[in-house]
């Protein structure tokens, strides 16, 4: 049932003029998801600046019944962030809510709004000498409110952990309207259950998170990054292992590469180049750090990398002597997406197993894709520090995209049938959202789900947060 | 055969956004990333290729600096440079007096060709090879973008405001390197363990009986004044609005 005209003036008026728009060529943005999956639909697009309007909001949609979607930069993977098609659900941007609130340097905290950008925070660290680490491809433009109900990773969850690790309190409004203050910047609290980590990663189905008390670390004064082509996936996971024992847990990076990674990225993205003279089968870009300066950092890896060629793990390697060499690195490794979609039609997986079972399992996953479609281009990259992979596939040279595509309802399952024999995740740290719901249902233990349903239903009875999303 | 002596200075990264100190005597390095000049890397690259070509027999690396300026030394030695020369200096020494410690190495090492970055990025002198010409009396070339050796001579395109001009010099000569003249290499793990054990010598400053003393005195260092702060617009009529209301349209 489309949504009264007198309610959408209420909500305007809650916001004031600036804080809502309804034009449709404004609203537009907030329909499409950034893999442009899905297309939804909305009258409104509210956009409060404070806590209290937020409140306001919630209340009065559940009081109407009205199904509100959450959205942060809307770079979510999985479609997490865009209303449905008919029209009948309103869309709450944190855009306006973007200040820090404050930063305690001596505490290693900041409390932030759930609309500050990603990099804002990080910048806002830096300025007083403190690291906040998450780290990933979007964070020009996706929201820490996006972060943790996302609980994103990126590409240092080896060393600091997911976004869940990284919150010691939440400012969160309920479905009814209710605020709970749980801004904590303790490190110890054990006074009953741990909410706040009900509402990280739970996609916005739950509440809207206004703002987050986060952890800061010191920032690194020393970083060492370096390119290496391994032998194959097994030498890269017994590289990390060496690295991490020998650097007593330094490593904050180490992702692997397959050459077909290298070579889109190559072919596709302008200004990138091979490190190499020779072509070879995998690769990793690692990167270590210290707060020290004085560190031997720099001499461990020297010597571990050069003990790695020398034994043959390791075929080759550079280390990064400036900034610009480090980001020509990151740069090979942060265009791989943008280099298999100009390639063409691509199957994508965000699964994680354990680290040391990756190996065996590259080669089983990639043996049984190859039979399902024989010349099908096999992609499996990422957070190898993480036992998270993206087992992406591009279309075969010169076959029929659609044709491909459509295969691709058959591929998951055979994939997500082999994770889940590897006691793996079919969603590492993408999410659920639109994409992934039937997945849920079939891969996640049914007491679990059960347990998922009861909160759900305690805390959005009316099941206004956004509908449609996870369960 | 001949020699190649190249500079090195080290300087804060290109990459890093520089700090001015508080009381405004310069510029913060306290843990902040070093690199070489990037026009010395490139020069040091070009070197490196003469090299290869079999133009030159021996590339030598210099530079003049503190004692952690050998870490970029070794850096330029782990980029394949033969041997290193450091002249320690503690204090900033400017672009003359370092082209007098670069004219004594000069007759210590009887270089066919001086290759160094047309200037450093901290403090963008640009003075230090033509000085270097001047003192030792020989052809320079400058902004090169192309260097072409033949026999006792080298052509040089450089960039200049009309566009390319190209100059034919006699060598010994100085020339110094533009930012589009190569691409440098990376360092490969089995050259930098290399490196380790490449030849690097210290001279101290007195040693070499060079005039340091400073010509000009800085006053002060100050940031340049922060951008201010942008604001949000609802529309594009509210945007003409704005502009219109601040004389910008
Ligand atoms: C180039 C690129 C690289 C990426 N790399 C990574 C990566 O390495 N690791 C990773 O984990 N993800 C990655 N992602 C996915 C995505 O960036 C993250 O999931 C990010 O955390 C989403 O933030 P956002 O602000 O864009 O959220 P949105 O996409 O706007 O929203 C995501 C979900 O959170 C909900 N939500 C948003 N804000 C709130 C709030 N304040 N309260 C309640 N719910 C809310 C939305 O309803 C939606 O369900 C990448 C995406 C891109 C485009």
């Amino acid at each position: 049932m489309a949504i009264r005209a007198s309610i959408l003036d209420e909500l305007r008026r809650i916001v004031g003029p600036a804080g809502y728009l309804d034009q449709p060529s404004d609203i537009e943005p907030y329909t499409i998801d950034h893999r442009r999956l899905y297309r939804g639909a909305t009258p409104l697009v509210l956009r409060p600046q404070s806590t209290e309007e937020v409140s306001r909001i919630l209340r009065l949609c559940n009081e109407e019944r009205i199904g509100v979607v959450p959205i942060g930069g809307n770079t979510s993977y999985c479609g997490g962030a865009t209303p449905s098609a008919d029209g009948n659900q309103i869309v709450v941007s944190l855009a306006r809510m973007r200040r820090i609130r404050s930063i305690d340097p001596d505490n290693f905290t900041l409390i932030a709004e759930a609309g500050c950008v990603l990099q804002e925070v990080q910048e806002a660290a830096a300025a007083v000498d403190r690291l906040f680490p998450l780290s990933l491809g979007s964070e020009g433009s996706c929201q820490l409110g996006g972060n943790l109900s996302t609980n994103a990773g990126g590409t240092a969850v080896l060393r600091y952990g997911m976004m869940r690790d990284l919150v010691l309190g939440l400012e969160v409004v309920l479905p009814d309207g209710r605020i709970w203050d749980g801004l904590s910047q303790l490190r110890k609290d054990n006074t009953g259950y741990d909410l706040r980590n009900l509402f990280i990663g739970a996609e916005g189905t739950l509440g809207i998170i206004t703002a987050a008390s986060c952890k800061l670390f010191s920032r690194p004064r020393e970083l060492i990054t370096a390119f290496a082509a391994v032998a194959d996936p097994s030498a890269a996971v017994t590289l990390l292992s060496r690295l991490r024992a020998a650097t007593g847990d330094a490593v904050s990076t180490f992702e692997l590469i397959p050459r077909f990674g290298l070579d889109l990225v190559i072919r596709h993205v302008p200004g990138t180049s091979d490190p190499f003279d020779e072509a070879h089968s995998w690769y990793v870009l690692t990167e270590v750090s210290s707060a020290r300066t004085d560190s031997e950092l720099r001499e461990i890896i020297e010597r571990e990398l050069f003990a790695a060629i020398e034994n043959g793990t390791v075929r080759d390697a550079v280390i990064a002597q400036n900034e610009a060499q480090r980001e020509a690195f990151w740069r090979l490794r942060e265009s791989i997406p943008e280099g298999q979609r100009l390639e063409g039609a691509s199957i994508k997986h965000d699964i994680s197993v354990p680290t040391s079972a990756l190996p065996r399992f590259i080669e089983e996953a990639s043996a049984m894709l190859n039979s399902l479609v024989p010349d099908a281009r096999i992609l499996p990259y990422g957070h190898l520090g993480d036992g998270n992979l993206h087992f992406n596939l591009s279309v075969p040279v010169g076959g029929d995209a659609a044709q491909f595509m459509a295969r691709a309802g058959q591929i998951h399952s055979a994939m997500y049938d082999l994770v889940a024999r590897y006691g793996g995740s079919f969603s590492a740290e993408h999410g659920i959202g639109q994409l992934k719901r039937t997945e849920l249902a079939r891969y996640k233990h049914p007491v679990a789900l059960e347990v998922m349903r009861a909160i759900k239903q305690t805390l959005d009875p009316n099941g206004i947060m956004n509908p449609g999303k996870v369960l | 055969m001949s020699k190649i002596l190249v500079a090195l200075k080290r300087v804060v990264d290109a990459n890093i956004r520089v700090r001015v100190k508080p009381d405004g005597s310069g510029v913060a390095t306290e843990g902040v990333k070093m690199s070489i000049n990037p026009f010395d890397e490139i020069a040091l690259e070009e070197a490196l290729r003469i090299k290869e070509k079999g133009a030159a027999a021996e590339v030598v690396v210099a530079s003049v600096g503190p004692d952690d300026a050998q870490q970029q030394l070794r850096t330029g030695l782990a980029m394949g440079a033969d041997r290193a020369i450091h002249v320690r200096a503690d204090q900033p020494i400017e672009p003359l007096a370092v082209a007098r410690v670069l004219l004594k190495l000069i007759e210590r090492e009887q270089p066919k060709i001086v290759l160094l970055g047309k200037q450093a990025i901290d403090d963008d002198n640009n003075q230090t090879g033509q000085m270097l010409a001047a003192l030792w009396n020989r052809p320079q070339a400058t902004f090169a973008s192309k260097v072409e050796l033949s026999g006792d001579t080298a052509r040089v395109s450089r960039e200049v405001d009309t566009g390319l001009e190209t100059i034919e010099i006699d060598l010994p000569a100085v020339i110094t390197t533009d930012l589009r003249l190569n691409e440098p290499r990376y360092v490969k793990l089995p050259e930098i363990m290399k490196a380790k054990k490449k030849p690097l010598e210290t001279l101290a400053l007195d040693e070499l009986g060079v005039d340091i003393t400073p010509q000009f005195k800085v006053l002060n260092y100050a940031p340049p004044p922060a951008r201010q702060k942008g604001i949000m617009v609802k529309d594009v009529a509210e945007l003409v609005a704005t502009l219109k209301q601040r004389g910008l349209l």
